[in-house]
């Protein structure tokens, strides 16, 4: 269980972030959303540990901002949005980097970057230089990474947590769904997954909790259905959106273009 | 590249590194290369010199049980022996100590002599050299031979500290601040260093002028013993940094998600850029280019993996200096030229080419 109270930010001399707050749940997806500059982001940055923040953030009753550096590793892994790469490292050796603490000591570890890669797609591109794939595809070596870091989602009986920034902003649709099956099947295995998403209609497909934000606050946290409402996204957005579910299967999507019919 | 027989590569299967992209097998094989490398130099060091004391007649002796002379003797063991192991220590100190600063600072051009930080443990040293006749005996009997080094080391270690706080900011270093702040440090050490030889005496003048030049000519006993214990200090820690300085090529945020306690880390890896160029600095003056070339030839070799390049840096910085030393005694033998000239005039191309190849990094 995650817990993130009151938390609130200061960026140079302005509040970005107003005692905001979120409670995840291992075995589920929880997805941040709302506007730009709503503080989705922040948020997550202030619970990896990225920016100095107040409040507090709980991983099962512990104080995540106590753990030690490599106690923390092993608990959890962060995906961060588009990074730069200093040497010229092959795939291979950057997603080895997350091979890191337990998992390095497996008998098979040697392998392991090898499997991360097949699985999120890019089997057979360890030899490349990371700095020459393209955006997406660096994206999703970052991934491969990350994974391998939490290899298993649940290490004895204690699960382990992956913090998605914006995990599919380079990607194409294809690509999209793949990560987000990565990241769903994390949750399924009893991992925790906390992401940072734009895309509301693979927030609704996807998430077991959706906090949305509003101007550095949480305006509504809960199930889809609860949260991404007609009322709660117009507001969050400051358009009309209106939320549809296809009649067969129920699900929520939501389409601009619905609003402006009605 | 072709995966050696014994290269292992990828663990227990043999598939070549271009399939895999694990260099780690063709590491190992360049840092075995390298150690035949540093003997084969080492002993050809020993068997060179004015003095035309052969390691051929040294070693027929030596197997016939025949005494050796003594001019053979203070050649072969108070001339060269110091020289080469200071030669050895000297250059895989400013090879490691420019592996670690480039990695510290997430660039390829950052090198402790191009931005200052060789012109900062030379001042550091020249203020131990010209003030320490003013200090009181008991403390020059404490510190001794030692406050040289010691001078250096904290000299080199203030204009590292400089160079970060100021190139750097969010973790992120911009190289052209980073080029011209070593720049302006190097000639502010410069100056004052100038303006202490004005009041050295003609003694302290004669020890100030080898070492603007860089050379091993003065190796001694003595100044080894002192400055080693520093050298060897740096060149044991270095590599406990090669995981950070792996995590830190993705980032300082990056790097801290992956368990790296990323402050602890940039600290020690100042503290043994400084301890590495201060003492190299301190025995053998400016030796320039060892510091960018060595881990620029590696990592086109082997990749940029810490864990391998720095002790690979260390035997190819020994191995190359003791070329250099070897060139400086022939070239004009019987005089000798100054090291510091022969790596220029073989590192400056070849920094050049780095340059014309990755001019990519200097526009970021």
């Amino acid at each position: 269980m995650l817990d993130a109270r009151d938390i609130s930010v200061t960026l140079g001399r302005k509040q970005v972030l107003h005692g905001a707050g979120l409670s995840a749940k291992p075995g589920a997806m929880t997805v941040i959303v709302g506007p730009n500059g709503s503080g989705k982001t922040t948020l997550l940055r202030a619970i990896t540990g990225d920016l100095a923040s107040r409040g507090t953030v709980t991983l099962d009753g512990q104080d995540m901002r106590a753990l030690a550096p490599h106690a923390l590793a092993e608990r959890r892994a962060v995906l961060p949005q588009a990074s730069v790469l200093a040497f010229p490292f092959t795939v291979h050796e950057v997603v080895r980097l997350g091979l890191t603490g337990r998992i390095a000591l497996r008998p098979d570890a040697a392998h392991l970057p090898t499997r991360a890669l097949e699985r999120v797609g890019l089997a057979g591109y360890g030899a490349r230089f990371f700095q020459e794939l393209s955006g997406g595809e660096q994206a999703r070596a970052q991934l491969a990474r990350v994974l391998l870091q939490v290899w298993e989602p649940v290490q004895d009986g204690t699960p382990r947590w992956l913090f998605l920034d914006e995990p599919v902003a380079a990607l194409d649709i294809g690509h999209q769904l793949q990560v987000m099956h990565l990241a769903q099947r994390f949750a399924r295995a009893g991992g925790g997954v906390i992401a940072v998403m734009h895309d509301l209609n693979l927030t609704a497909m996807f998430s077991d909790r959706v906090v949305l934000m509003l101007d550095g606050r949480v305006l509504a946290q809960g199930a889809v259905q609860d949260v991404l409402t007609d009322q709660n996204l117009s507001r969050a957005y400051g358009c009309r959106l209106r939320v549809s579910s296809p009649p067969a299967q129920g699900a929520t999507y939501i389409l601009p273009q619905a609003a402006e019919i009605a | 590249m072709v995966a050696l027989p014994w290269g292992r590569s990828a663990g227990r299967d043999a598939t070549p590194d271009r399939v895999t992209g694990d260099r780690s097998g063709r590491a190992r094989v360049t840092i075995l290369a390298l150690m035949v490398f540093v003997m084969l130099a080492a002993i050809a060091s020993l068997g060179t010199g004015a003095a035309g004391v052969s390691l051929s007649d040294v070693l027929m002796k030596w197997i016939s049980g025949e005494e050796l002379t003594l001019r053979e003797r203070v050649v072969l063991f108070d001339i060269r022996l110091p020289r080469l192991l200071t030669g050895m220590l000297v250059g895989a100190s400013l090879a490691v100590s420019g592996a670690v600063m480039q990695g510290l600072f997430r660039n390829p051009l950052a090198d402790p002599g191009i931005v200052g930080v060789g012109a900062g443990a030379g001042l550091g040293a020249v203020l131990a050299i010209v003030l320490g006749a003013f200090l009181p005996p008991a403390i020059l009997a404490v510190a001794g031979m030692h406050l040289v080094p010691l001078a250096a080391f904290f000299g080199g270690w203030a204009t590292t500290l400089i160079l970060y706080r100021v190139s750097t900011r969010a973790g992120r270093t911009s190289v052209a601040t980073m080029l011209l702040a070593g720049i302006a440090l190097g000639a502010l050490s410069g100056a004052l260093t100038g303006i202490l030889v004005y009041i050295a005496d003609d003694q302290q003048l004669r020890d100030l002028t080898f070492w603007g030049l860089g050379s091993l000519a003065g190796a001694s006993w003595a100044k080894l013993s002192a400055a080693a214990p520093i050298m060897v200090l740096a060149l044991l820690v270095a590599p406990m940094l090669a995981r950070a300085l792996n995590g830190l090529a993705l980032g300082e945020g990056a790097a801290a998600h992956l368990g790296i306690a990323v402050q602890r880390m940039k600290n020690l890896a100042i503290l043994t850029v400084a301890a590495a160029t201060g003492a190299a600095v301190a025995v053998s003056g400016g030796i320039g280019f060892i510091g960018i070339v060595v881990p620029h030839l590696l990592r086109l070799v082997m990749g940029p993996d810490h864990r391998f390049l720095l002790p690979a840096a260390a035997l190819l910085g020994a191995g190359l200096l003791l070329l250099a030393d070897i060139i400086s005694r022939l070239i004009i033998a019987p005089a000798e030229l100054p090291i510091g000239i022969v790596t220029a005039v073989l590192g400056g191309p070849v920094f050049l080419w780095i340059l014309l190849r990755r001019r990519g990094i200097v526009d970021m």
